[in-house]
């Protein structure tokens, strides 16, 4: 079944739209839904023109298609278990928050915390992601703990932040802090990177371009080829700062 | 008349030992105070009465007219703003709270713009700190990290560290040593007795390499840092390690230049990391007389210090986005109540510009740079000068402002009440 | 006039000597009468279970500590979020909510008089700001003076009536109910980055050993005839092998007041640990009992922890810095000037932690053990052993045997060979928990008087009545009806008004605030002491006039009076 929303004109665009009631298990039962527009209940069908093609008996045979203007709607794919969302421009923040199965893909680009929280399944988003992709909440200990988010662009500052487990591929650049206080899992960064892994515990980053402002806390332990991107990497082990046991490989510049 | 022991409302430091000659409505002299004092309770020239916008000029208008305008334009409002709140007693702050419930508002206050990043890192990893009577009676090593107390809070020194007489530090400036960190020599560094000058945004990489070498892991640390030499950073390392007791105090510095709140918590985690070694403190030096108060109150109100979110009748939090600043920026909200604050003059030029497209109220005592892009503008009385209320130092001790003067406002906790009881007539039929 | 008659009640007031009567309880204006018009309000009991309103005697709720609790903690806020809901303010946070959210819950749970347990008097105009946030109890503010400086000083000059001096006017300045001691002179130590290992060791500079304050702390609270006794956390909180500490601590106190105890010590669960390290540590809880068995003169409570995340703060903030060293989470810390420190962090208590399931059991083995239940009140030193809202689960615990026969079995395998508690037999019946969670609470506040803690005539009418029938209900097998019922009450009445009603909060509430006016001779004031007065200017960093909490942070102040000494 596939279920497309089409985001309507509103007299006030710019006001946030919150529609966690948006995942594939949700329509099952109909597209008789709430979200809020600010702090306003509307329904579903005030906000969007909804088309459904086809019929599901079981959710992850449901593919939720966003179309129109999204980059003002928060929280779409919140807790989503199974199923897709696919999104035709861009997407406002909080996209796959706590999502633990399924898959999102976003076309445009993506509004900060992007999969903030994720616990599986997959997001790719193949332009820009804002700061916070793939991170957690303010306050606790750990961020995204497993799944897989991989975003083609480049993600903005924080990306990363207490990355706990799963992965994170940006295949462009970072901004400042990517993989900061992470703890486990894997970052790769397909670019460039400002200060990663600042006060890492644990995990893996790779960064495969050049990387600006290195934490002076990090010690070099090794020189090593890494296979898998067929490059030559200097390892360190860090953060020192706090007895972390983190590894963060960089390539050497010009070295293939 | 002669007024003593009065409680200067400005800066975070609330001095309470201010002295003033009060005439009728006004005060004529100062004693004991700095001069940021003196021009608060000396300048207080006040907006006669409440104005509205017309197409061309401003018109005065009724304080009752003004209230119900004012509830007017919150009550159709689907992402309304109340924001300010750090130059206000804690009664008014706790109405405000009351309102963005009532409304469905996000409420915020000036640590958006100030120690926000401050408190992102007391909630990653705590806060080590004490009441500033502990850093006068006892700390033998001050550090001033990214902030000029000379300038922003020109009695913190000789109240609290540099020049104060304290139990166990009787020969103050004999016996304590004050390190001053910025990029950029101030008046305050210049009576340190070492100056340490980091190259702009290297705050967070200083302190990393601080904190490991506190480990004892000198080996990793380059021979520069961020401009400064590993020698000096030894040397400063080593100062802390043999204080008696140290104190951080750190500014907008820090948590205004590039890394924000990573730079604070990192400052935190070497508080921390000395605390295996000595005894040390970390305090942010809080600007507004009252923002930690602001802070105190919307915390046990609403579980969260600032950027509190209503919408969706439960209070949510998440600065970046419900953050002031990031919602006017984006164009989110429709209508704003700003209250004992001046974001006209402290808000990025797009984010103030917003406040000119929606309806906007102030409620202030002064006529500011907000003034001139809102609607209605409600003069009130200003919290220390004509009104009494609570006001939380920036260690958090509670002190009573003291209403010193009578000038014929009304208090701003009396207006928002109003315009609480006019929302909730509405609301609840 | 509003009249309200209860019938159908099936009482237990055990001040009054009432254990399980069913009858009509007659309220006018707030107080409880003979009996009332034919035009009273009426509500049926229907036979329920109907107990004078729940006093909490130890937990942290309100002030300085706790609001930063909630500062630091946004991850806890949103795991208790409610929204505003008739009278019902929104309300965050699980084991530090907000005061809305305390307050609620408390009452939901037939709760409806509250003892903060640590104030600190510099920051005492905080703690009643939120006092009056906290609408549906009334309260009463525990004062620390476990680092006063200018007590310890009194303390090295064996000057009790000086002691005396500085207690009652610091009590009066801020508005304060009793005394308490947090962890005494460790806190002073403290300010250096230092702590006490035994209460014998000297406060650095001060010259005075905890043993020392404590007895003339004790000494002070009885000449001043304060309500309350001398509320104390002693030295070495959780530390392996610090029952001795408590033991020791024990031997100090007299018995010198035949109306209550002479010295109240809290949260004995984290005092009561025998072994040298977090390996072997094993209950001591037998030794502790079999002290407080034969000094009535003590009371104490039991700091039960349950199996949950939480927050531990306390006072005591090198016990804090300890416990940050080993959990290696967020840590804050705040010394107070010239009186005492605090210190925060949350952990999470876990079956699978050997140290924690030892911990657990004996909370329960003290109460167990002690044979009065007068002498071991129940609470969880909220939110430190865990939040308040764990109360209905400890009294199923300590009712049924096989609660905690088929809890026991889900736990870390050393928990049996560390602790007796698998042994006890002992199951407690109603009128041992109407004693350990109200009657027992007002009779050591000493607010019987204050119409606390019992239905007799003349008495606030504070009433909570839960759907439980006790005479259908066997609490041994049918634990979870007991746990369920005490959660939530049919309704809970405070000072005569229905104010929660199957946890359905339907007033605003108006609290009152109890605090303690000691009478002081005019000769020994401090206020009028060229020296004390000297002293505060010089090394506080408040003036002396600005210290004073004003009356109106306390709109419904309630005085209470104590009788002047000579």
């Amino acid at each position: 079944m596939r279920v497309i929303l089409e985001s309507k004109v509103r007299k006030k665009p710019t006001i946030p739209i919150e529609a966690e009631s948006i995942i594939p298990r949700n329509f099952l039962k109909g597209t008789d839904l709430m979200v809020y527009e600010g702090n306003k209940e509307r329904t579903l069908s005030e906000l969007f023109w909804i088309f459904v093609e086809g019929t599901a008996v079981s959710p992850e045979n449901i593919e939720v298609v966003l179309k129109g203007d999204a980059s003002r709607i928060k929280r779409v794919g919140e807790y989503m278990d199974t199923g897709s969302i696919l999104i035709t421009g861009d997407i406002g923040m909080h996209c796959g928050n706590f999502m633990s199965g399924g898959t999102i893909e976003i076309l445009g680009n993506a509004d900060a915390w992007l999969g903030r929280e994720m616990r599986g399944g997959m997001i790719l988003c193949r332009g820009n992601a804002g700061h916070y992709c793939a991170t957690g909440y303010r306050g606790e200990k750990k961020g995204m703990q497993g799944g897989k988010v991989e975003v083609l662009g480049n993600a903005g500052d924080f990306c990363a932040e207490y990355l706990a487990g799963g992965e994170v591929h940006v295949h462009g650049s970072t901004g400042d802090f990517p993989g900061v206080e992470m703890r486990g899992g894997r970052l790769t960064i397909g670019r460039d990177a400002t200060r990663p892994c600042a006060n890492m515990k644990d995990g893996t980053c790779v960064v495969l371009g050049n990387v600006h402002e290195m934490i002076p806390t990090f010690e070099k332990i090794d020189r090593r080829v890494l296979p898998e991107w067929k490059i030559i990497a200097d390892v360190y082990k860090g953060d020192v700062a706090n007895r972390g046991k983190g590894t963060l490989m960089v390539k050497i510049p010009g070295a293939a | 008349m002669l007024v003593n022991d009065v409680v200067c409302p400005f800066c975070g430091c609330l001095c309470d030992d201010l002295e003033l000659e009060v005439e009728a409505d006004r005060v004529v002299r100062v004693l004991n105070g700095c001069s940021l004092a003196e021009a608060t309770f000396m300048n207080d020239t006040r907006l006669p009465a409440p104005i509205r916008r017309t197409s061309t000029a401003w018109e005065k208008i009724s304080y009752d007219e003004a209230i119900k305008e004012t509830a007017d334009i919150l009550k159709d409002a689907d992402r309304p703003l109340l924001y300010g709140w750090s130059s206000t007693h804690g009664d008014t702050q706790s109405v405000g709270v009351h309102i963005a419930e009532l409304i469905g508002a996000v409420i915020d206050n000036t640590s958006t713009v100030c120690h926000g990043p401050s408190i992102l890192a007391i909630q990653e990893v705590g806060h080590p700190g004490c009441t500033l009577g502990q850093v006068k009676n006892r700390a033998d090593v001050i550090i001033y990290w990214g902030c000029n107390p000379i300038e922003a809070h020109p009695r913190h020194m000789s109240r609290y560290t540099t020049f104060a007489t304290g139990f166990f530090v009787p020969d103050a400036q004999r016996e304590r040593t004050i390190i001053v960190v910025d990029t950029r020599r101030n008046d305050s560094g210049g009576i340190a007795d070492e100056f340490v000058q980091i190259e702009p945004g290297g705050d967070y990489a200083v302190l990393s390499a601080l904190r490991a070498l506190v480990r004892g892991k000198e080996s990793v640390i380059p021979k520069k840092v961020a401009g400064i030499s590993k020698e000096q950073l030894i040397r400063i390392a080593g100062i802390c390690k043999n204080a008696k007791f140290g104190a951080i105090f750190f500014g907008l510095g820090l948590t205004m230049s590039r890394g924000k709140y990573k730079n604070v918590r990192n400052a935190i985690e070497l508080t921390d990391e000395l605390n295996r070694h000595t005894k040390f403190v970390i305090s942010p030096m809080r600007g507004h007389g009252n923002v930690y108060g602001s802070n105190e109150v919307f915390t046990w109100m609403t579980g969260y210090p600032f950027a509190v979110d209503f919408a969706r009748g439960i209070a949510f939090y998440n600065p970046g986005e419900t953050t002031a600043v990031d919602i006017l920026r984006r164009g989110e909200c429709d209508a704003a109540l700003i209250v004992a604050s001046d974001p006209g003059a402290n808000f990025p030029r797009v984010a103030a510009a917003h406040l000119a497209k929606i309806p906007t109220v102030l409620i202030d005592p002064h006529v500011n740079a907000t003034t001139s892009l809102s609607r209605i503008h409600i003069p009130c009385t200003a919290a220390g000068i004509d009104a009494a209320g609570t006001a939380y130092r920036m260690d958090g001790v509670p002190i009573r402002l003291k209403k010193v003067i009578e000038r014929g406002y009304p208090d701003d906790a009396e207006i928002l009440k109003k315009i609480y009881d006019c929302l909730n007539g509405w609301m609840i039929p | 006039m509003t009249e309200l008659l209860v019938k159908n009640a099936c009482v237990i007031d055990p001040i009054q000597g009432i254990n399980g009567e069913i009858m009509d309880i007659a309220i006018r204006d707030g107080r409880i009468v003979e009996s009332v018009s034919d035009r009273a309000e009426v509500i049926d009991a229907q036979r329920c279970l109907t107990l004078p309103g729940g006093i909490d005697s130890h937990t942290h709720v309100c002030g300085t500590k706790v609001n930063f609790g909630r500062y630091m903690s946004p991850e806890d806020m949103r795991a208790g979020r409610t929204q505003r809901r008739g009278r019902m303010h929104v309300t965050s946070g699980y084991y530090v909510p907000t005061t809305f959210g305390n307050s609620y819950r408390y009452s939901a749970m037939g709760y409806t008089t509250l003892l903060e347990g640590a104030m600190a008097p510099l920051e005492a105009r905080h703690t009643h700001e939120e006092f009056t946030a906290t609408p549906h109890q009334d309260m009463l503010a525990n004062t620390l003076f476990d680092g006063n400086w200018a007590v310890m000083d009194a303390v090295r000059e064996k000057n009790i009536k000086k002691t005396a001096a500085i207690v009652g006017w610091t009590l009066n300045a801020i508005k304060g109910y009793a005394i308490k001691l947090t962890n005494p002179g460790g806190t002073e130590a403290w300010g250096w980055g230092e702590d006490l290992t035994s209460i014998h060791d000297q406060v650095p500079h001060f010259e005075v050993t905890p043993a020392e304050i404590i007895t003339a702390m004790i000494q002070a609270n009885e000449l001043l005839k304060l309500p309350h006794s001398v509320h104390l956390h002693c030295n070495n909180l959780g530390k392996p092998g610090n029952y001795q500490t408590t033991l020791d601590t024990f031997e100090l106190v007299p018995d010198l007041n035949p109306d209550r105890q002479t010295l109240y010590a809290t949260h004995v669960q984290f005092h009561a640990y025998g072994g040298r390290t977090w390996r072997n540590i094993c209950s001591k809880a037998e030794e502790i009992t079999r002290s407080v068995n034969s000094k009535p003169q003590i009371v104490m409570d039991m700091g039960q922890i349950m199996f949950c995340r939480t927050m531990t703060m306390t006072a005591d903030g090198p016990m804090e810095f300890n416990l940050h060293c080993l959990h290696h989470n967020k840590w804050s810390n705040h010394d107070v000037e010239l009186e005492t420190g605090s210190g925060i962090i949350p952990v999470t208590y876990s079956k699978k932690s050997a140290v924690n399931c030892i911990m657990w059991a004996i909370g329960l083995e003290l109460a167990l053990l002690t044979k009065s239940p007068w002498q071991c009140l129940l609470e969880t030193d909220n939110p430190n052993g865990a939040p308040f809202v764990k109360y209905p689960e400890v009294i199923g615990l300590l009712m049924s045997k096989r609660y905690r026969d088929e809890e026991c079995a889900t736990l870390h395998p050393d928990t049996e060979g560390n602790t007796s508690l698998c042994a006890l037999e002992r199951e407690m019946d109603w009128h041992d928990i109407a004693v350990m969670t109200r009657a027992g609470q007002a009779k050591a506040l000493g607010i019987i008087n204050q119409g606390k803690g019992h239905l007799g005539t003349g008495a606030e009418a504070d009433i909570a009545i839960y759907p439980i029938r006790t005479d259908s209900v066997d609490p041994a097998r049918e634990y979870r009806k007991v746990v369920e019922g005490f959660q939530k009450t049919r309704y809970t009445i405070k000072r005569g008004r229905v104010v929660s009603q199957d946890g359905e909060i339907i007033v605003d509430g108006a609290n009152a605030t109890f605090w303690a006016n000691a009478k002081i001779p005019e000769d020994i004031r401090v206020d009028n002491d060229p020296e004390f007065i000297r002293r505060f200017q010089e090394f506080y960093t408040v003036r002396m006039s600005n210290y004073p909490v004003q009356e109106i942070y306390l709109p419904r102040g309630r005085r209470v009076d104590t009788e002047a000494f000579t």
